[in-house]
């Protein structure tokens, strides 16, 4: 109860500081009203990103905001050249077809979500290892107060 | 030519001079206790003697003490006093003094004349017990074994009689009929004219040429006495020599203050002039039936009711004493003191206080009899025989319990006191009423300082301690107990007790002349056992500073044993390793007070506490962040989530960010 009373809390500003919905969607409608190939090259180079999007429930969607933001990094360049060369829909579609962007693409969103789900488990991992230190440290200077003054060893250690 | 000590004798010599011969005893020369031969080791002498005391009856310390530098004949006066080895091998102690000059009157006991017996028994005597009175000393051993003659025509010498409490050795013949009926230990010193009764049974069997009464039981002679007076029950129908008759008339009166004094018997003629005529007793018209024997006058219903204290109390609170003293007697004065008495019994305690009964009857003897002695539940004895008799009491069996618990009884009421206001026109009674209070207050002394063994030794300054942790040593006095506990300690058993126990701590508080140790309040208090081998090494190490003790390293390492466990709650472990360290040192060098120093040492001791207080408050504080620890799994989970992701969209924005500027550079 107390944890999710927590975490309706945090979660409040993020929310405050989340883009609106409604203006996500005008975006995204003036984008692919104004630059059709452009969105949908992106849209398809960006697929898994935004899969994990609609999949992802953790709060903030970290894992996919990480994806998609590699994949927007991978992706820069094919549709940057898509839109220099002024190709329509069907370039597009050619152009993000072609196996080595689509697959840096997926590869650099693969990617971003392995480091969002590997870099918790290994930070978990730290400051676990650092417990132990501190508490070996702190056995350590209470067995060498229960030596000295004779006080009586921590129940169940 | 003087013979030097050796340091092997000197352990055997009493002052250093006197060696015991244990294996020559001279029978019948100690007043009925062992004696035996005496050489002084200056010049090799002979011709002394050590009279042995018993283990219950210590000698007499004031005429130790008063009669030191006696230099008149007539008498064997005490030359030197302390331990040494009896026949048997135990130690004991011993009273030396000259040995007698010949053999006792008792052992050539014939008739003789009269001039003989004036000038060679009386006069002689007569100046020794003189001289004694001039010390404030009375003899109290004068009887026929004890008096000794070099030859016929020879003066008398009066025995030793410093042995044993006074009188405890007298046969009840040679006895006022008032001390008699006392215990033996509990007669007192008495008074001059105690000796002068004495010396007038002598004076009657030697002048009748046998022992008067012979055969006759010591109660027996003792009513007798008191119920023809002690005159008539000695000389009967026989004719003693008219001079030798008036004389002893005087001197065999039931009253102390009837008889002559020794300076008026050093002039046999005008002490034959000088008569005291003692009021005869009034006799009842009928008598009073006691399950004993009908009672005639007051004196015998004194002696009933000493003898029988239930059935004295039951006639007394029936009233029939007072209605018998009223209508049969003739006395109505004495009837009215007993009514008293009997209304103070109501005021005493309650109808089944058995101590309110002792004091009614005691009070009742008291008013029947002035002369008779005190007389507590059926225990008669004089005031100042008080500490002999708690000595008797202290030894085994049952008898001696009941003693002891009576005397402790009478103690506790301070019947001495109570006594002595009823018969004031006898004696002042202020001193005794003092007395007895200073014994109840050492009664009640809380802890092992105080109780009837703290009265015990306060009253007997050469008993001996009991205790059983001396093994048999002979300590007497205070600076022999130290050594004696050097001894002991080197008996591996004895190391597994405590060394102070309830005897040797009343011995010491008693013979300690300055304060008494507060310490040996808590040796007693069981709240306060962790103290007691500190409380133990703090009397100890009083004892050997103020005596000036040597080394004692056994007995130091007896107590650094006991003190093992005060150690211990020394919490420090650094500092108690270096406190035993220091222990062990000092130890090896048998000082007492360098042990306390170390051990009793409350600023150390206060700071150990602070620091153990301390040392509990950082590790209560490890104790919580343990826990905090072993509790923040979640949290640190949620912070790895938190930050990981983070990280994540850092590493992300980054990419994003290179991607940027390759575009743009692009």
């Amino acid at each position: 109860m107390t944890a999710e009373t927590g975490s309706q809390v945090a979660a409040k500003p993020a929310r405050g500081r989340a883009v609106p919905g409604w203006l996500l969607g005008l975006a995204c409608g003036a984008a692919v009203t104004l630059a059709t190939p452009s969105a949908v090259m992106a849209g398809l180079l960006l697929a898994p990103g935004l899969m994990a999007l609609v999949l992802d429930r953790e709060p903030g969607r970290p894992a996919a905001r990480a994806a998609l933001m590699c994949g927007a990094a991978a992706a820069a360049v094919p549709v940057l050249g898509l839109w220099q060369s002024g190709l329509g829909v069907a370039g597009a579609v050619t152009a993000a077809s072609d196996p080595e962007v689509l697959a840096g693409c997926w590869a650099a969103q693969a990617a971003g979500w392995l480091v969002a789900q590997l870099t918790p488990l290994l930070v978990r991992l730290g400051l676990d290892a650092a417990a132990a230190a501190t508490a070996v440290r702190l056995r350590a200077e209470r067995a060498r107060y229960e030596s000295e003054w004779g006080i009586p060893p921590a129940e169940g250690g | 030519m003087a013979q030097k000590p050796t340091p092997d004798d000197t352990e055997k010599l009493i002052s250093g001079l006197y060696a015991v011969d244990a294996a020559h005893p001279l029978p019948g020369a100690g007043g009925g206790l062992p004696a035996f031969a005496v050489t002084d080791r200056r010049n090799n002498r002979g011709g002394l003697m050590a009279v042995q005391s018993l283990p219950e009856a210590p000698p007499r310390a004031q005429a130790l003490n008063a009669l030191s530098g006696w230099m008149d004949a007539g008498l064997l006066p005490p030359l030197a006093h302390g331990a040494a080895r009896g026949a048997q091998g135990e130690v004991a102690w011993f009273v030396v003094s000259p040995a007698p000059p010949g053999p006792s009157l008792a052992a050539t006991l014939r008739p003789c004349h009269e001039a003989d017996l004036l000038h060679n028994v009386l006069r002689p005597a007569a100046a020794v017990l003189e001289a004694l009175e001039a010390r404030g000393i009375t003899h109290r051993a004068i009887c026929l074994d004890n008096l000794f003659r070099p030859g016929p025509g020879e003066p008398v010498v009066l025995g030793a009689a410093w042995s044993a409490p006074p009188a405890s050795r007298q046969p009840a013949l040679f006895e006022p009929p008032y001390s008699a009926t006392c215990l033996p230990a509990g007669r007192g010193e008495g008074s001059i004219a105690d000796d002068v009764y004495a010396l007038g049974v002598v004076l009657v069997a030697l002048a009748l040429g046998r022992v008067p009464l012979e055969g006759m039981d010591p109660a027996a002679i003792m009513r007798r006495k008191l119920a023809v007076g002690s005159y008539a029950a000695l000389v009967g129908e026989d004719r003693l020599p008219p001079a030798i008759g008036d004389l002893v008339r005087g001197m065999l009166a039931e009253d102390p203050e009837h008889r002559p004094l020794p300076m008026l018997l050093s002039d046999p003629i005008n002490a034959r002039a000088r008569r005291v005529a003692a009021r005869p007793l009034r006799r009842g018209q009928r008598p009073l039936e006691l399950a004993g024997g009908p009672v005639w006058d007051a004196r015998s219903l004194a002696v009933a009711v000493a003898t029988d204290p239930e059935e004295g109390t039951r006639l007394l609170r029936s009233g029939a004493v007072v209605h018998w003293l009223r209508r049969s007697l003739g006395d109505p004065a004495l009837a009215v003191r007993l009514e008293e008495v009997v209304r103070l019994r109501a005021l005493d305690g309650t109808t089944d206080d058995a101590r309110a009964d002792g004091l009614l009857t005691m009070r009742a003897v008291a008013a029947l009899d002035p002369l008779a002695p005190l007389n507590w539940r059926g225990v008669s004895l004089w005031p100042d025989g008080l500490g002999p008799a708690l000595a008797a009491g202290a030894a085994e069996g049952a008898p001696a319990a009941l003693l002891t618990e009576r005397l402790g009884e009478m103690v506790g009421v301070e019947a001495v006191g109570h006594w002595a206001a009823m018969r004031a026109e006898r004696a002042d009674p202020t001193k005794p009423r003092t007395e007895a209070r200073q014994h109840r207050t050492m009664l009640r002394m809380r802890g092992w300082g105080g109780g009837l063994p703290r009265l015990r030794y306060a009253l007997n300054p050469l008993l001996p301690c009991r205790s059983k942790r001396l093994a048999g040593q002979m300590v007497a006095r205070l600076s022999d107990l130290l050594p004696a506990l050097e001894v002991a300690a080197a008996r591996p058993e004895a190391r597994s007790e405590q060394i102070l126990d309830h005897e040797i701590a009343a011995f010491i508080a008693a013979r300690h002349d300055q304060h008494i140790p507060a310490e040996l309040v808590g040796l007693a208090d069981s709240d306060q056992a962790e103290q007691v081998p500190l409380l133990q090494l703090r009397v100890l190490a009083g004892l050997q500073r103020r005596l000036e003790a040597g080394r004692l390293p056994g007995l130091a390492a007896w107590l650094a044993e006991q003190a093992a466990p005060a150690l211990q709650a020394w919490r420090n472990r650094s500092h108690r390793e270096a406190l035993q360290q220091a222990l062990a040192e000092r130890v090896e060098a048998g000082q007492l007070g360098a042990m306390l120093a170390v051990l009793d040492n409350d600023m150390a001791r206060a700071a150990d506490a602070r620091g153990f207080h301390a040392a509990g408050e950082v590790v209560n504080r490890i104790d919580a962040r343990l826990a905090q620890l072993a509790a923040g799994g979640p949290d640190r989970a949620n912070t790895a989530r938190r930050l990981g992701h983070e990280i994540a969209l850092g590493v992300a924005m980054m990419a994003m960010t290179i991607a940027g500027v390759a575009m743009v550079m692009s």
